[in-house]
């Protein structure tokens, strides 16, 4: 079998896999579901008659053995029906897509500037090494990946918001309410990769076909451009697939902190009010967006390495 | 092949040895300090004063009173045994967890490797912060479910690295000679795995246990973790958080002791991580 198709069973067995640990999550919640169902279908009722409470295990099929209930669920997902929303009644996907392009603008135009930022900072510090620029790149990458990124939203708002008033704190709508947390997420992606960044570039320097483009009089500038920039682009790539994580949770965090509508907010809401569909949905998409996008950049670095690269006729 | 008898000890790590007494002095310093300042200081963490609410940095109060009137310094000082400590606990679990998984996975034939580290992998796929948001909806948030939360999703890093480790390890002398001496199994992976793989893993452990100091401190700023008025340095951010505009002090203060915790256990960790490279070049 090739490795990529390994790679992609691994994958398949590894999306089961993260189905039935959320499955598992959502079997052991402690509490009667039915009642949680009710109470959440009617929230002014206090008390329930079991007759009702009957008609709704009946419905969610509550009473069957966790396999049954188990691959009940999955071939739901597998028709593309990840479930009914506890609290509100709507597909659970419906309410979902409402949210992810509050996440996905704040998120991409995060990462855009902070990959941005990294890459400017760690091609000035190897460029420059021992001068003033390499020791900021330092300071910015040590001081970043230990500032938690909630207190620096909190600085921000404090700083930019309440003292200059220049932009507005909390709320979303306008362009200027994207402009703090998208800014504290950026800070954090750009301290964490200026840190990899510069030690990748500083690898691809000391590579010895560096030292033979300057012996042949090649420009400083496009040794940077043309060689070395491509011999870090790799490393650099499976390290943003796999700090995707951390970014996905600095986005939750930033959301609330910043009371903006989006997915952590879907979140955080569906927990508060023990909707256990939207929660188990929302769970099992940050860890299944996490490991495919993960697998798709393993498979794309497969491919475009030479080295990796099958010469025809030959196993 | 050079010649290592078989019941050789691991290549010593003398430096790292000196490096590991060093800070285990200064961390026991740094306890009896602590220590000594909660026996001297005239507060409670929980004692309110409804008369000297929100004060600002003062001689009688260095680090300013809180909404409560509660000593912020004193508070921040308990907050260390929560904040540092539950992530210790937790960064523990995950090294002795996931060191265990890892080299089981090593150990074991081809189906019980790719079950185990395919299992690492699922659990690896949740955001740890997402998956104890998860956990703290299901089972209601608290101190005791936030711990066994992170514990849950703390150990697949030192899974994969046991286990790559310990298969780069099978090939060295050392260890095929004693294979060919007829050492059991079990007494290569105890004696000459096992010393071998230590120090990688404990340099992801000072790494996991500083993101756990961000991760339990984030879930009690949202809400999901340590609840007030515990001294959390995350749920102290998040008792404040109304009163910031006034009284800026009350969030200033037990964020820059996350910051610097957390810098400096980093800063230990890249200590470490030079000591141990430059070992295993040696």
């Amino acid at each position: 079998m090739s490795p990529t198709a390994l790679r992609l069973i691994g994958l398949v067995v590894v999306l089961l896999g993260i189905s039935l640990i959320t499955f598992t999550l959502n079997h052991v919640a402690p509490g009667d579901k039915a009642t949680i169902i009710a109470h959440a279908r009617f929230p002014e009722v206090m008390t329930f008659s079991p007759d009702l409470l009957q008609d709704i295990r009946a419905e969610f099929n509550l009473d069957a053995p966790f396999a049954v209930q188990y691959l009940h669920w999955m071939s739901g997902i597998l028709r593309g029906d990840f479930g009914t929303s506890y609290t509100s009644g709507v597909p659970v996907w419906d309410i979902f897509l409402g949210s992810l392009g509050e996440t996905l603008s704040l998120t991409l135009s995060a990462l855009t500037l902070g990959l941005g930022g990294a890459f400017v900072l760690a091609g000035l510090a190897v460029r420059n090494p021992g001068t003033w620029v390499d020791t900021v790149a330092v300071f910015v990458a040590s001081i970043g990946a230990a500032m938690p990124n909630y207190w620096l939203a909190l600085l921000l708002i404090l700083g930019v918001s309440v003292h200059l008033g220049w932009l507005p704190a909390y709320g979303e709508g306008t362009l200027a309410h994207m402009v703090l947390p998208a800014l504290t997420l950026a800070l954090w992606v750009m301290a964490s990769q200026t840190r990899l960044l510069r030690s990748f570039l500083l690898d691809a320097y000391a590579q010895p076909f560096i030292e033979t483009l300057r012996l042949r009089g090649i420009s400083e500038r496009e040794i940077f451009f043309a060689h070395v920039v491509p011999h870090a682009r790799a490393p650099a790539l499976t390290m943003i697939g796999l700090d995707l994580a951390a970014l996905l949770e600095g986005t939750v965090i930033v959301e609330l902190t910043f009371a903006r509508s989006g997915l952590g907010s879907l979140l955080a809401g569906s927990v508060l009010s023990r909707d256990l569909p939207m929660m188990m949905f929302l769970v099992m998409f940050f860890a299944a967006t996490y490991v495919i996008i993960n697998t798709t950049i393993e498979l794309l670095q497969a491919m475009s390495d030479p080295r990796t690269r099958r010469i025809a006729g030959r196993p | 092949m050079t010649d290592v008898p078989f019941g050789a000890p691991a290549p010593a790590r003398d430096p790292l040895a000196r490096f590991a007494l060093r800070l285990a002095l200064t961390l026991a310093a740094l306890a009896g300090l602590l220590g000594l300042a909660l026996w001297l200081t005239p507060y409670a963490p929980t004692q309110a004063d409804f008369l000297d609410r929100l004060s600002p940095p003062s001689a009688a109060h260095w680090f300013g009173t809180d909404q409560l009137g509660r000593d912020i310094g004193t508070r921040l000082m308990y907050g260390m045994v929560w904040s540092l400590g539950l992530s210790l606990v937790i960064a523990t679990v995950g090294l002795i967890v996931g060191t265990i998984v890892g080299l089981s996975a090593a150990r074991s034939g081809r189906l019980g490797d790719f079950a185990l580290m395919r299992t690492t992998d699922s659990f690896f796929a949740f955001p740890e912060l997402i998956a104890a948001v998860a956990f703290a909806g299901v089972f209601g948030p608290s101190t005791t479910n936030l711990v066994i939360a992170l514990s849950i999703v703390s150990w697949m890093k030192f899974a994969r690295l046991a286990r790559s480790l310990a298969h780069g390890l099978d090939a060295r002398d050392f260890v095929i000679q004693a294979r060919l001496n007829g050492v059991s199994a079990m007494l290569i992976l105890w004696r000459h795995i096992l010393p071998n793989v230590i120090p990688s893993l404990l340099v992801l452990w000072t790494n996991t246990w500083s993101r756990t100091i961000l991760s339990v401190s984030s879930l009690s700023f949202l809400g999901f973790g340590v609840q007030p008025p515990t001294a959390e340095w995350g749920a102290m951010l998040l008792d404040g958080k109304p009163y910031m505009q006034t009284a800026p002090h009350i969030m200033i203060f037990p964020g820059l002791a996350v910051l610097l915790s957390v810098l400096a256990i980093n800063l230990v960790g890249d200590r470490l991580r030079d000591l141990v490279a430059a070992q295993d070049t040696a």
